[in-house]
């Protein structure tokens, strides 16, 4: 059996791959990537998060944590149209790229672990949103999201069109 | 001339495979949108539409079971479907033809795959 430090390696290193795919082939932005680390939840400040989540040998969430600026950025280039306002098509277009990135890691994931499900994306936008594990009490109050896990997410920073987004990863085995 | 329904949940993903269709010289005279299976359901069973641009993982009603819906109705079974998703991997393409799909184009996609794949269903300018 692999040890979980290594499929987490094999991850972002999938999420790095996917992520470069979708911006050569929809997004037409430049991209410059640096190496995956891990970041304690106390650390993460963002705007948006686009969150997929997936079941199967492992389980998870991959996490697009980006600025408005960013997001108006790549919803305006997506749809060909410059956007100033953070409409629903700017959400949705940060849930359409979780997707995308969360997709392709997907494929890669399924010849190597077996079959997984993805979940559909969820947005949340707000203002220096942090993230918070609560134990036992899962609930989400003000502009603090709940999570799953007091791990950290193994995050990988990416820069383009000057400006800088990430994408995180956190993961479990499944319990048999 | 040609009517297309394209099926996504995301509203963006619609707007884009629409502009890509009308850039590419493919020749499309309306397009008609739904945003899951269910709603799906209902537009291609009530408009004479004569290609289905289908996504997979959707709320309400999944594309793969929107495909399983449609072929076993016994209504429109011949218009042709390409699933659009983000679903890969030689499974997923196997359980969608075999489910009635008849191409598969997985997300992301240039302008160029959306317009070689639709080419085989679409007539060009």
């Amino acid at each position: 059996m692999a040890a979980i430090e290594g499929v987490i390696e094999s991850i972002a290193s999938d999420i790095t791959s996917s992520t470069k795919t979708l911006f050569e082939t929809m997004i037409m932005l430049d991209l410059k990537y640096d190496e995956s680390s891990l970041v304690d939840e106390t650390q993460i400040k963002t705007d948006v998060i686009g969150m997929v989540s997936f079941t199967g040998k492992y389980h998870g969430v991959i996490g697009l944590f980006c600025s408005k600026r960013f997001a108006l950025k790549v919803a305006s280039t997506m749809l060909m149209t410059e956007l100033s306002e953070f409409t629903n098509d700017v959400k949705d277009a940060v849930g359409e790229v979780s997707n995308m990135i969360a997709g392709n890691v997907k494929t890669k994931l399924t010849a190597q672990y077996g079959d997984m499900n993805l979940s559909i994306p969820i947005v949340i936008a707000g203002e220096g949103l942090s993230i918070t594990a609560v134990n036992n009490h899962p609930v989400v109050s003000d502009t603090t999201l709940s999570c799953f896990s007091k791990d950290p997410w193994l995050m990988t920073p990416f820069i383009s069109g000057g400006e800088k987004f990430n994408v995180g990863l956190l993961l479990k085995e499944s319990i048999k | 001339m040609p009517k297309v329904l394209i099926i996504d949940d995301s509203a963006v993903m619609r707007k884009i495979i629409q502009r890509n269709i009308q850039q590419s010289g493919l020749l499309v005279d309306e397009f008609v949108e739904a945003g899951d299976g269910r709603e799906g359901l209902e537009k291609a069973t009530s408009n004479n539409v004569d290609l289905i641009l289908c996504d997979w993982n959707m709320p309400n009603m999944t594309g793969i079971d929107f495909v399983k819906a449609l072929r076993g109705s016994g209504q429109k079974n011949n218009i042709p479907i390409v699933m659009v998703t983000t679903e890969g991997g030689e499974s997923k393409i196997e359980e969608a033809k075999n489910s009635g799909a008849n191409g598969y184009l997985t997300k992301p996609f240039t302008p160029d795959q959306l317009k070689s794949k639709l080419g085989n269903f679409l007539l060009v300018k």
